[in-house]
């Protein structure tokens, strides 16, 4: 099968018969809904730019598995070079979405799973590492999105799975028959999890013996019997529900999408099961998963970090302070952080290895510190962006306001006509044009982008302390101790 | 004379590659034919258009009876268009 083009993708999605609940109530034509439309429309990017000639270089890969070209994001990377394109390519994605584009996870997913089921396969003599090739094969045939899901509601952290009150805050096998296994439990704040295909699952954390039930990873159909996902709010999303909304969007088309996904008694057939309670591998697939995906960061976030610098610099001119030499400085200062946090995601690259089972693996050290800063830079970001568009891209009036002609006050005027006057601003430059990039600013900064750009940055692909968790096991802090009593002359 | 065009995935690039191309393209006699490369064809020469100096774009699969030229910023437009008028030239 051919790789499926934007409109394609977006058709196949109203074959699923997806179970989604959104502010209490199923919705059915969860594809057209306005606050979920803009989430399907930046996966369709994913899809439509594979066409395009001038980006079909990031966007595709030969497949080591079929020789066949299939789009990036399940393609497992052969070589540092393959980890570098998937960095340009995501950055790609952020500038053409200003959004999460949602699809990374499920590649992530596929690069982990494929190197841990050999290394399970080699302990145990199980088969998980040939069923995952033939899945993975199937989706990249068929050009599928799969949501790569890891993170349980956890519960009480201090108390590992099997300690809970409540078994199901981690997902689990409940039971194991000749033909597969039935699970329970959820995944939480599951990125385009509604507009995916198919689920990838794996456990949250590491396990012990005694948590085996929870250390497992299968594939399933988004739409199985027992799945259901309810939908994640998002800071100001009712706005995508008001009608003819544009400008107040801040991003009309593009926007992401978080959910809770359940499994209610969810039945799994061996073929598609990776993991079964070889509690020994959960830590490995967890810690290769992450660290994909703080590789990830070192590219979806420049690319949107890139709008939000354009946009900052567009708020500039626009209300005429374009020459002042602070706002030369702040842009060049975002700019030095945005390029910072790319240079981290390649370096990791660069710095890949093969596995065992012959895919590339990123530096780990690296790709810590790449979302670690990604965790703080961000925020600086917006702080600067914030900073130059001024105050009023949180108290400007509603589109609607801009555009009402009821007459008011004692000249004559209507209330348009008075938004239109006093927030002229340079020469040349139209109202319309002003709110709409303070518009995408208040967006990006605090409105529903937000989720993306700054509490994603934060916490998606592992909150800061699991990096400095890792940064100090990968630091050797031993080596460079002997370093200093080298050079000072101590011997002991 | 056929050649091949080829971009990279443009993921940060410093000018403007499909306006580059169309610069090309202009100033060469119309007996020069572009298309969009592909693994089948075989090209006379190969036009790699890189958005920044590294030119990342991955062109070893094609099949190219002469050679590739590259493109990875603004100045390289003029050098390539230079160096297709001498082969169709004949220099």
């Amino acid at each position: 099968m051919a790789l499926m083009n934007g409109a394609q993708y977006i058709e196949s999605l109203r074959n699923l018969n997806t179970k989604v609940y959104l502010f209490g109530e199923e919705v059915k034509n969860w594809v057209d809904h306005p606050m979920i439309r803009p989430s399907i429309e930046c996966i369709a990017m994913t899809y439509e730019l594979a066409h395009d000639p001038q980006y079909a270089d990031l966007m595709t890969a030969k497949s080591n598995l079929t020789g066949e070209t299939v789009n990036r994001f399940s393609h497992l990377h052969q070589s540092t070079e393959d980890l570098i394109k998937k960095v340009k390519m995501q950055r790609l994605l952020g500038q053409k979405t200003a959004s999460c584009f949602q699809r990374c996870v499920g590649m992530d997913a596929f690069n982990a799973v494929f190197s841990t089921t050999y290394e399970i396969d080699k302990k145990y003599g199980t088969e998980y590492h040939e069923h995952f090739k033939k899945y993975l094969m199937y989706i990249q045939e068929k050009d599928l999105v799969v949501d790569g899901a890891m993170t349980d509601p956890k519960g009480d952290r201090s108390l590992a799975p099997s300690q809970q009150a409540d078994l199901d805050l981690f997902l689990r096998i409940v039971e194991k028959r000749p033909d597969g296994i039935v699970v329970r439990g959820a995944k939480c704040h599951q990125t385009g999890s509604i507009n995916s295909h198919e689920h990838l699952i794996m456990p949250t954390m590491a396990m012990s013996e005694a948590d085996k039930s929870y250390a497992v990873s299968f594939a399933i159909e988004s739409d199985a019997p027992g799945l259901f996902m309810v939908y994640g709010r998002q800071s100001c999303d009712t706005r995508k529900l008001e009608e003819n909304a544009d400008i107040d969007l801040g991003n009309k088309k593009f926007g992401g999408q978080e959910a809770l996904v359940v499994f209610d008694d969810v039945f799994i057939p061996n073929e598609r099961v990776f993991m079964c309670e070889e509690y020994d591998f959960a830590g490995m697939l967890v810690e290769r998963f992450a660290g994909y995906h703080r590789q990830s960061y070192g590219g979806c976030k420049v690319g949107v970090g890139d709008v939000i610098i354009g946009a900052a610099a567009l708020a500039a001119d626009y209300n005429g302070a374009q020459k002042a030499s602070h706002i030369k400085d702040k842009l060049i200062e975002m700019t030095h952080l945005n390029e910072t946090l790319y240079s981290c995601g390649i370096a990791c690259s660069a710095e890949g290895y093969p596995t065992e089972a012959g895919n590339y693996q990123i530096d780990l050290l690296l790709a810590n510190v790449c979302k670690l800063n990604v965790t703080r830079f961000p925020y600086e970001i917006v702080r600067l962006a914030e900073d130059i568009a001024g105050g009023l891209m949180v108290t400007m009036p509603s589109e609607k306001d801009f555009k009402s002609d009821l007459v008011v006050g004692q000249t004559g005027k209507s209330i348009g006509e008075w938004c239109n006057k006093l927030f002229a601003a340079a020469p040349g430059v139209t109202t319309e044009n002003r709110t709409r990039i303070l518009r995408f600013l208040e967006n990006i900064c605090l409105g529903s982008s937000a989720v993306g750009y700054r509490t994603e940055s934060l916490h998606g692909a592992g909150s800061p302390q699991a990096q400095r968790i890792m940064i100090a096991r990968q630091g050797n802090i031993e080596h460079k101790k002997q370093l200093a009593k080298e050079i000072a002359g101590i011997k002991e | 004379m056929l050649i091949g065009i080829k971009y990279c995935g443009g993921c940060n690039p410093r000018y403007n590659r499909g306006g580059a191309f169309e610069t090309i393209k202009k100033q060469l006699p119309n007996n020069v034919e572009f298309a969009i490369a592909e693994e089948s064809i075989e090209y006379d020469y190969l036009l790699v258009i890189g958005g920044c100096t590294k030119c990342c774009a991955s062109y070893c699969q094609y099949q190219v009876k002469n050679d590739i030229i590259f493109v990875r910023n603004e100045d390289h437009i003029d050098m390539a268009i230079t160096k297709i008028e001498d082969i169709v030239g004949g220099k």
